[in-house]
């Protein structure tokens, strides 16, 4: 029993950021019909701003080499003011990779290299700026919490928690603004048929910014949190994550939120079942799962089947 | 029945042949373009070139960093005592990311810029990959931090200033055992994708196996992993008293700090790859106390330590939050320019490097380098004919971080 509760907390601790990456995938795919590759620098840039917000001072290499706010604020105030921050730069992207090739009615494909080269672009920026060394949020950032708990003899680093728990909050969230406002509805109209939510009135353009944006900010909180978590190891340390969100979004469905819950917790416990000796092949374990899945249900897990228009 | 290309229309069949004309034209310029560089004569218009690849991005880019500053205060106190013979010695710095194919490239790179030397990669596991392009362009190599086992076996032109893993990391097995004697159940964890560790935890599994200790577990990680959540608690199950770590300096940081946040209070002992004060901001308060063995010691007592030790204080102190302490990285990427442009300065004068032809002269100094003893911060080394180092003075150090966890020092123990 004991062993079970620790392999779930392992599990589900993982996940929930999987979950939360994937989440930012899911929604720009669910308007555009395209998969944002900008995504994972734009989680990196979160766990930098919350890094500097925090009062953490830039090291010896970059141009701003030195830099250090005159503030220090709480982690919990940086934390979301990152997300704004990376939901800032999400809404660059949008305007320069993105929209000059929708207004042109380009193939929805080249806005996939666009990405690419705007998350090349911005993780070399950063590199640039803040140098390529790894970066930590000071232990004690979140004052006298324990470094770790322990649950009914199973044991879970108290960081990991507050990511499981933020990311719940997030996700909830979320689905309350997706199926309980205006511009909520707005946007499962446009992830439905854009032409069609356009002839009635909805702004899709505005929709988009708004995917983009909200986006943006759960990237730059979940890269907040995995900073303190696991520290920043440099400009690249989201590409790693981007390819475990692809995964996610795929094995839970493309464009589907609850999907990427479900699948980020999935090749989070996937992971996590992995007999410890062979921990050092979990992604190969967690993508061949995912195979296997889309063996069985190519549309993913809570995907719709794509109807072929004849 | 179709022959093969039959439905290829005449003008295509004829752009293809002149597309693949031009190819194998270019390859063949190309190919004649390096052969020229090899065999026309040391290009001294800049000074003797010298190059480096170093990691100065990518999780490696810890090390690049420490390895940057050893070798310009080396290449700086060359040039001050006259360089080769009256000429400058220029260096060029590229770097090499922390992956294979990226060494590589700018192994290639260096060599094609017809440099005599070159000081690099950082990881074993870029030379592994990089060192036999030197080996086949006939280019000396030095490697200044790899430790793995078979890095001079690459080939003739390759030779490391960095001892190999087998002669050090069993000290630091011994001193943990001298320190508590009580200890009964290792664990070894180490990232099966890195030559550096798969090569070093052998030899940790061997010196615990031969001190009495089987490891209890030994769990298996990836270079990038950053999250051990799942093999630390696996490991804690064994309730061991003795943790090792074949890590390089980020995913080691890490898991040492989730080692501790669960709970573990037990000797740590870590390898080369966390040789690093760059460990210092990533596991924190929780590096205090674990155990490390090395090939330099700061407070070594001979001319040319002191003499770097001084030069590292100065340029440090620029930066009041660097530590004015010089980490064995530094000391090795210095020990490494310091080896080849000794190694240059007797070969100018034994063969003038004025006209000498390029190939010619690069083979010469492989066996300079070689036939030489040299005074360095690590002591007096030299090279057995492989190429492997031959130093005599090693070391086992303890982290002691100070209070509030933000800096701290490798305190040497007795």
């Amino acid at each position: 029993m004991e062993g079970l509760l620790q392999l779930l907390f392992n599990g589900l601790s993982v996940g929930a950021v999987y979950a939360l990456f994937a989440l930012g995938y899911t929604l720009v795919f669910s308007v555009l019909g395209v998969i944002n590759f900008a995504h994972g620098a734009i989680f990196t840039m979160g766990a930098y701003f919350t890094y500097l917000l925090i009062g953490g001072a830039v090291g010896a290499n970059g141009l701003l080499a030195g830099l250090q706010f005159p503030f220090a604020l709480p982690f919990w105030l940086a934390l979301p003011l990152a997300g704004i921050a990376a939901a800032a730069v999400a809404l660059v992207v949008e305007r320069i990779a993105f929209r000059p090739l929708r207004d042109r009615g380009s193939d929805p494909l080249l806005a996939l290299i666009t990405s690419l080269g705007a998350g090349v672009i911005l993780v070399n920026l950063i590199q640039l700026l803040v140098g390529a060394e790894s970066y930590s949020i000071p232990v004690g950032t979140l004052g006298s919490l324990p470094a770790a708990l322990s649950i009914a003899g199973a044991k879970v680093r108290t960081v990991q928690v507050m990511l499981l728990a933020i990311s719940g909050l997030l996700l909830a969230a979320l689905s309350i603004w997706i199926n309980g406002s205006r511009s909520g509805k707005a946007l499962q109209a446009v992830s439905e048929d854009p032409v069609t939510a356009q002839l009635l009135g909805i702004n899709s353009a505005r929709v988009i910014q708004i995917a983009f944006g909200i986006s943006g900010f759960l990237a730059g909180m979940a890269g907040g949190l995995v900073g303190l978590s696991i520290s920043i190891a440099g400009p690249y340390f989201g590409i790693g994550y981007g390819l475990k969100g692809l995964g996610v979004l795929v094995l839970g469905g493309l464009g589907s939120v609850p999907g990427a819950v479900l699948g980020g917790l999935i090749i989070g416990l996937a992971e996590a079942c992995v007999p410890a000796d062979l921990s050092g092949y979990k992604d190969a374990v967690s993508f061949g799962f995912l195979f296997l899945v889309l063996l069985v249900r190519p549309q993913g897990l809570l995907g719709r089947p794509q109807a072929n228009k004849v | 029945m179709l022959r093969s290309g039959g439905l290829t229309p005449a003008p295509m069949k004829r752009r293809l042949a002149s597309s693949l004309a031009a190819l194998l034209s270019a390859a063949a310029a190309l190919s004649a373009c390096q052969g020229t560089e090899d065999q026309g004569p040391v290009n001294l218009s800049k000074g003797v070139p010298v190059g480096a690849v170093l990691a100065l991005t990518g999780n490696a880019n810890v090390y690049g960093q420490d390895q940057k500053i050893g070798i310009e205060l080396s290449l700086a106190a060359l040039n001050g005592a006259g360089g080769v013979n009256g000429k400058p010695l220029s260096l060029s710095i590229e770097d090499g990311g922390s992956a294979e194919p990226s060494a590589n490239a700018a192994v290639s790179l260096q060599i094609n810029r017809g440099i005599l030397a070159l000081i690099g990669p950082t990881l074993s596991q870029q030379s592994f990959s990089a060192g036999p392009i030197a080996q086949r362009r006939g280019v000396p190599l030095v490697a200044p931090s790899n430790t793995a086992t078979g890095i001079p076996e690459i080939g003739y032109f390759i030779s490391r200033v960095s001892a190999q893993s087998s002669v050090i990391a069993p000290l630091s097995i011994a001193k943990a055992l001298q320190l508590n004697p009580g200890i009964r159940r290792a664990a070894v964890f180490y990232a099966q994708d890195d030559a550096y560790s798969t090569a070093e935890t052998v030899i940790f599994q061997q010196a615990l196996t031969a001190k009495g200790l089987k490891p209890v577990t030994v769990q298996r990680t990836q270079l990038n992993d950053q999250d051990f959540q799942s093999q630390i608690t696996a490991a804690l199950n064994q309730k061991p008293d003795l943790v090792v770590l074949s890590l390089q300096a980020m995913d080691g940081g890490n898991l040492i700090r989730q080692l501790r946040e669960l709970g573990y209070r037990g000797a740590i002992v870590v390898g080369n790859g966390m040789n690093t004060p760059n460990i210092y901001p990533i596991c924190q308060k929780y590096c205090d106390g674990i155990l490390i063995a090395q090939a330099y010691s700061p407070e070594l007592q001979t001319p040319a330590n002191q003499r770097f030790t001084a030069a590292f204080a100065a340029a440090q102190a620029r930066n009041p939050k660097v530590s004015p302490i010089p980490p064995q990285l530094t000391a090795q990427a210095y020990t490494a320019m310091q080896v080849i442009g000794e190694a240059l300065a007797r070969l100018d004068r034994r063969q003038p490097l004025k006209g000498l032809p390029l190939a010619q002269a690069r083979k010469a100094l492989m066996a300079e380098i070689l036939g030489g003893t040299y005074q360095t911060p690590l002591g007096e080394i030299r090279f057995t004919p492989e190429g492997e180092v031959i130093q005599k003075n090693f070391f086992v150090a303890q982290v002691r971080m100070n209070a509030g966890g933000k800096s701290g020092r490798f305190s040497l123990l007795p």
